[in-house]
């Protein structure tokens, strides 16, 4: 197809340098790029705490820091992996391809989305001053209290608190954001089960940070009262209740989990029909699997608190139960999807397959933790690591590499090396199998989580030192990816509209668009308006590709 | 279909890469022997979860590497597929199954979480407390009771055969009681006293236990052991401890004075609030030691420049208590003083 002319006078924009753009932009691309810039900053800075927090468990002994420096890495890492790298990751596709796959011009509120972004970068710095100010936050991710209270944890617990507060009133504020674009700016012939999926996940999630963040940034909120001006909300010693806090924190904690995998599963459910030829399979399944996972997604949240001995278990067993089957629809979507097409594997395709038979086991595991009894033996141990590394890195950092190798020409005009993204997917995969699986093994065994060291005797060395090295390989896997990143910006942006002969409308404008997003949009009459444009609308058999396809066609 | 041999040989290396580990993997795939009767159970429930997990992954990725392998794009095959957009009998399959299996599944978890949470009448009651970072396990119907010291946890001796119930207690952060061996664990909750029953089933064995939830610094060595034991062995074992308690009776709390009194305090389980102390050389002397933590006990230790433990004060000061120890003379020279329950507290005793 042709690469899209623009109207004459389009691209004559107000020049401003290139920085005071980057930093005043209200454009939802720019913002776009930018959350996925700062995400990949935090991401290689919480896998730099994982390698040394892996480096210290490799063998017994305490090597390389002291049991006080380990319990800040690992909450730093899990705080900032999942405030500051996918939340903001996903955040950061969303706002890059909502606006352009609803045909709209930007998002509903472009100053507002600023704000958005500027409230992590800041957030961000505060949390890790800590490191600076006499020790970062050290209670892990879940900061349970009393342990959180001021009389056991230092200073860096409330730069942890104010910054969760910055970054929670960023993710409220995004959230409205976002459900303002999809429910008020949709292109004409828009309706919502023409939408994407990835903006259909994207709206669910929306929603529940809207229900579920409130909650937590008033109990961080109440944690600051308690530790800094003597309230009585979770310490037992001055009449509060510590399981409070649990249940504030998971009553966010938990649909934050599906807050995380949902968009992943967007991009997923874009990714493979694209790549596989055909629609995706259930479209209303789909959808209906997604707004199940949200629903559910508020009544599980005491399956983390199975042990505490203050839930009651049949309920939240039942509902964790049930909230595996949307899960297992979309993967039997996903699969459907692929059967009978004609797969072509291009690096994002890669990366959704990487995500289909790893984020399963993430799927498979949890499942088993939804048995109360079963949750006894393995709550708290690596087991649980196992599994939410198969969820979040398996699941929903496969995702996010689907996305960026996806959209990147869309972005930037070029597409990524496919070479270099080979050797990237096939070392994120072994690698992630391999720091992973094994915790499995360990947590049956009986290692607790959160431990600094462990002994000689307990017969665990085995094992953590294949996750160790799987740790580098991972670490080893992104180098690849920057390095193709690089290269590919410095050379020719030749990637056209439509390099993927993909459905959706952000790939009939320019790559990348022009600010104002689409000169004229195709007509919209399914969830595939660019197919039906290049194909013919309702087409069930081939056209003679030939005289359609895109010119680089072949080329994969 | 006849397959070309480079696609066979690719599919059996997949298969190779994905089975071999899952059959070796398979007695790893499962948690110990249970040592409990609840134990036992809740490992024959992991069974009956594991194994449909096992069949769905097994499924699942087969039918990933078949769509992958047999519905790959061959060269120069421009055409499209075709366009199917649902099945609704398909789809309503893989609701509906799925559902009724993990229905059955959660039946099956809740008999079994009956069982293993029931409570019946104990024949032995123990009371574990969890500090920052040591436990106490206390027998209050024989009056016996013992601290961890350092990293070393302090040792739970129950009989086999008999329902021992179990209360668990904090007043600082909140730890779990987890032995792997039981595959069981219960939080130990500020104020909420946890309860649970066991049985266990063989004498002679030790089983390795310790803090499942984070505590803080020194969580990761808040170990403990359990040691198991005949019925009869278990209340021979009560009488010889209870007499040599009563052979050594404990003294007083703020007893014996000897020498100049040197004052200490604690208020958390870090650090002592004074960092160093100062004695005469060749003279005993008595150290009063106030313990203000909420939670924890405390003690007085001296170690020597080698390392060498040359004096530990008992009994350890509970919450609130204030102990004197005294102290024999030391040669002049400089010491570290520290705390034998949390040995990161420590503090410089100059002797001159």
């Amino acid at each position: 197809m042709a690469t899209t002319v623009l109207a004459p006078g389009a691209t004559r924009i107000y020049q401003r340098s290139a920085l005071y753009e980057w930093l005043t932009t209200t454009d939802h691309k720019k913002i776009g790029i930018l959350y996925l810039t700062n995400s990949f900053l935090f991401f290689l800075l919480a896998g730099l705490l994982a390698l040394v927090i892996r480096s210290e468990l490799a063998v017994p002994g305490l090597q390389f820091v002291n049991s006080s420096t380990y319990n800040q890495l690992f909450t730093m890492h899990g705080t900032t992996m999942i405030f500051l790298v996918l939340m903001p990751f996903l955040a950061g596709l969303g706002n890059y391809a909502v606006p352009l796959q609803i045909g709209a011009a930007d998002m509903a509120f472009p100053r507002i989305n600023a704000l958005s972004f500027w409230m992590l970068p800041l957030g961000g710095i505060l949390m890790f001053s800590g490191f600076f100010f006499g020790g970062a936050a050290a209670e892990g991710w879940t900061s349970y209290s009393p342990l959180a209270q001021a009389k056991y944890s230092g200073s860096g617990t409330d730069l942890w608190i104010v910054a969760l507060l910055l970054i929670g009133t960023s993710s409220i504020l995004g959230s409205i954001n976002f459900l303002a674009t999809i429910f008020k700016l949709r292109a004409p012939g828009m309706t919502l089960l023409r939408m994407p999926i990835f903006v259909w996940t994207v709206m669910v999630t929306s929603l529940l940070i809207l229900l579920a963040t409130p909650v937590f940034t008033s109990g961080v909120f109440m944690l600051y009262i308690d530790r800094n001006f003597g309230g009585a909300f979770f310490d037992p010693a001055s009449g509060g209740n510590p399981i409070l806090w649990q249940n504030l924190f998971w009553f966010f904690g938990h649909p934050e989990v599906y807050i995380l995998i949902l968009p992943a599963m967007g991009v997923i459910s874009e990714v493979v029909p694209v790549f596989s030829r055909k629609p995706i399979f259930g479209y209303k399944a789909f959808i209906f699997a997604t707004l199940l996972i949200g629903g559910l997604g508020f009544s599980v949240w005491a399956h983390h608190m199975f042990t505490t001995g203050a839930v009651y278990l049949p309920f939240f067993s039942l509902m964790t139960s049930l909230i595996g089957v949307p899960t297992g629809i979309k993967f039997f979507n996903w699969i459907a999807t692929m059967w009978r097409g004609k797969i072509t594997f291009a690096t994002p395709m890669l990366f959704a397959l990487g995500f289909l038979t790893t984020f399963l086991v993430g799927g498979l595991d949890g499942a088993i933790l939804a048995s109360p009894p079963v949750d006894y033996a393995l709550h708290d141990t690596y087991w649980i690591v196992a599994h939410i590394h198969f969820v979040f890195f398996g699941g929903t950092m496969f995702g996010v590499f689907a996305a960026a190798y996806y959209w990147f020409p869309k972005m930037f005009g070029a597409r990524l090396d496919e070479g270099l993204g080979k050797v990237h997917f096939v070392l994120m995969l072994i690698g992630t199998w391999l720091t992973f699986f094994p915790m499995h093994l360990l947590g049956l065994e009986g290692m607790p989580r959160r431990i600094a060291d462990y002994s000689p005797a307990a017969g665990w060395t085995d094992l953590n030192t294949i996750a160790t090295i799987g740790s580098f390989v991972i670490a080893i896997s992104v180098l690849p990816f920057m390095w193709n990143v690089f290269v590919t910006l410095r050379g020719p942006r030749d990637a056209g509209d439509d390099p993927w002969d993909a459905y959706t409308l952000e790939w009939a404008t320019t790559s990348p668009p022009p600010p104002y997003n689409f000169d004229h949009l195709p007509p919209i009459r399914s969830e595939r308006p660019l197919f039906d444009l290049k194909y013919g609308h309702g087409a069930r058999r081939a056209l003679p590709a030939a005289s359609l396809a895109t010119a680089d066609e072949g080329a994969h | 279909m006849q397959w070309p041999p480079r696609v066979r040989s690719v599919a059996s290396i997949a298969g190779l890469v994905v089975l071999a580990p899952l059959l070796g993997g398979c007695s790893a795939l499962y948690p110990p022997n249970a040592a409990t009767d609840q134990g036992a159970d809740i490992r024959n429930l992991y069974t009956v979860f594991l194994v449909p997990m096992v069949a769905i992954f097994l499924l699942v990725e087969g039918l990933i590497l078949w769509s992958v392998i047999r519905y790959r794009r061959r060269k120069g095959d421009e055409e499209l597929p075709v366009q199917t957009h649902g099945n609704n009998l398909l789809e309503v399959t893989w609701t509906v199954l799925p559902t009724l299996l993990v229905l059955a599944l959660f039946f099956v978890s809740w008999q079994t979480l009956n069982k293993v949470d029931a409570e019946s009448k104990p024949e032995l009651t123990v009371d574990v407390t969890g500090f920052q970072w040591q436990w106490t396990f206390a027998y209050p119907q024989y009056g016996l009771s013992y601290t961890g010291i350092g990293d070393q946890g302090p040792v739970l001796v129950l009989p086999v055969d008999e329902v021992v119930h179990v209360r668990l207690h904090s007043h600082d952060v909140i730890h779990s009681f987890y032995v792997p061996d039981f595959l069981f664990k219960r939080d130990v909750i500020p104020g909420q006293v946890n309860n649970f029953d066991l049985t266990l089933k063989d004498a002679g064995v030790t089983y390795s236990g310790q803090c499942a939830q984070l505590c803080g610094m020194d969580h990761y060595q808040m170990r403990f052991t359990v040691r198991t034991m005949t019925p009869a062995d278990f209340q021979a074992w009560v009488q010889a401890e209870q007499t040599k308690t009563r052979a050594t009776p404990t003294p007083p709390p703020g007893g014996s004075v000897a020498g100049p009194t040197l004052q200490l305090s604690a208020s958390n389980t870090t650090n002592f609030d004074q960092s160093s102390l100062t004695a005469s050389a060749g003279q005993p002397f008595t150290v009063v030691l106030t313990n203000k933590t909420a939670g924890a006990p405390h003690n007085f230790a001296i170690r020597d420049s080698s390392g060498k433990v040359r004096f530990t004060g008992l009994p350890l000061a509970q919450p609130g208590q204030t102990v004197s120890y005294a102290v024999p003379a030391l040669p002049a020279g400089t010491y570290t003083f520290f705390c034998s329950v949390h040995p990161n507290m420590q503090g410089t005793l100059t002797v001159k």
